[in-house]
């Protein structure tokens, strides 16, 4: 049996089955209660019949005399209700920034999954002389998404092909979806569309495919550029109208990649920030998984390193 | 009878609660998060509707109509949607950051039972 194998069944074992329940006879009635005032809450919402708001009323009647957009709710999430955006967009930020210090590995990483890689080049930097053992060529075989023990499935030639030609399909339909704005949201479901294109080409075709792209050096400064032009945006308008995210740009013809002013810029950066967001964010979350070795709480059978304190 | 969307809301909700306050395994916390969070969405896609609105789009009015008769008739109600997706978003968020530490607590401490996770007790 390899040590890969060992990890393998280590993860196979499922820790969670044994956690239990939690004094589910206090909380299934505390549900129940909230429950009972969430139903009172529904039951006098506004139903199908009722109304538009006064607010959304408003909106549609200035997206295109103020914004310049036809795409109502875009107008709305870059435009009439900016600085909320902005704040939401901050908060993905921060959310990832704390992905980030807590899911920092162990040795300085130029790469979110790649220690194995990393390794090598240390190595080579410290002791190139010193042959590659059979574990560490397994571990990069795996990273690189090669066929080896700890990844013993490799995607079939079928997976391969399709990912190849879905894959430039997918990343033009993402940039045109925030472009041209006429999809609800614009940059978000743009930039969700974007980074999904990424992780379909490291599931297909692993982790060499990706490398150049998803590393900190260069995922990292673009979402802080996109983000640069979000802040640069919400201060131009108060520099020039006095409020933070006016509209600064002139308004193009509606219906044309340049209708909408600030929104297209806004909708651009937007995609910017969700598509790096979640590469940072998922590829921080699958690098985590190899930090966890069956031998770190084994420290009776790994012999400490003899050079630790040098 | 958008009011069955309402109570289905209510109900996803109130099993994510359950999964959050009665269950010990982190992921499965999580899980109950996400749960509460995708019940919004759908309370919210639901309140926006209207019967025999068209979308918000002012782009191509139905045909007999015009932009301005789009503008002051029956639509979905565009705000509400606009808050599905900065729903959305602070899920993904939220839902990154506490994945990200229940993998720290489960290699911190073996386990992903919220039980054995006990350093900050008093």
């Amino acid at each position: 049996m390899t040590n890969d194998d060992g990890l393998s069944r280590g993860f196979r074992q499922e820790p969670h089955v044994q956690a239990g329940w939690h004094r589910p006879w206090l909380g299934g009635p505390l549900v129940l209660a909230v429950g009972a005032l969430i139903l009172v809450g529904v039951l006098a919402l506004p139903r199908e019949n009722a109304a538009l708001p006064v607010i959304a009323r408003h909106a549609m009647e200035i997206a295109v005399p103020v914004w310049g957009q036809a795409e109502v709710v875009s107008e709305i999430v870059y435009g009439s209700r900016g600085f909320d955006t902005f704040g939401e967009t901050f908060l993905l930020l921060g959310a990832v920034a704390v992905v980030l210090t807590l899911s920092r590995p162990r040795e300085p990483r130029s790469e979110y999954v790649g220690e194995a890689s990393e390794g090598r080049a240390e190595q080579r930097r410290l002791d190139p002389d010193e042959p590659e053992s059979g574990d560490e060529r397994k571990a990069r075989q795996a990273e690189s998404g090669e066929e080896s023990e700890t990844r013993r499935i490799r995607m079939s030639v079928v997976v391969r092909v399709a990912v190849r030609t879905a894959v430039p399909l997918l990343a033009v339909a993402s940039v045109y979806t925030a472009a041209w704005g006429y999809t609800p949201g614009g940059g978000f479901p743009a930039g969700a569309a974007a980074a999904g294109v990424v992780l379909l080409v490291y599931a297909a075709l692993g982790h060499r495919a990706v490398r150049h792209v998803v590393r900190s050096a260069v995922v990292e400064p673009i979402e802080l550029a996109g983000a640069t032009v979000i802040v640069a945006l919400g201060v131009a308008g108060i520099v020039i109208h006095g409020s933070m995210f006016a509209n600064v740009l002139p308004l193009a013809q509606p219906l044309t990649i340049l209708a909408g002013g600030n929104a297209q810029l806004y909708s651009g950066a937007e995609l910017v920030e969700v598509a790096t967001g979640l590469i940072i964010a998922i590829f921080s979350l699958l690098g985590m998984g190899r930090d966890w070795t069956i031998h770190d709480d084994d420290s009776q059978q790994v012999p400490a390193p003899q050079d630790e304190d040098q | 009878m958008i009011v069955v969307n309402y109570v289905a809301a209510g109900c996803v909700f109130c099993i994510g609660l359950f999964a959050v306050v009665a269950r010990r395994d982190v992921i499965k916390i999580v899980m109950g998060l996400s749960l509460m969070e995708a019940s919004t969405y759908l309370l919210l896609v639901s309140m926006a509707y209207r019967r025999g609105a068209t979308a918000p789009l002012l782009s191509n009015p139905p045909s007999g109509q015009t932009q301005r008769d789009v503008v002051h008739g029956t639509v979905s109600d565009p705000v509400l949607q606009n808050f599905c997706l900065t729903a959305i978003v602070i899920g993904i968020a939220v839902t990154a950051v506490f994945l990200t530490l229940a993998v720290r607590v489960a290699q911190h401490y073996r386990s992903v039972d919220a039980a054995d996770a006990t350093a900050l007790r008093g």
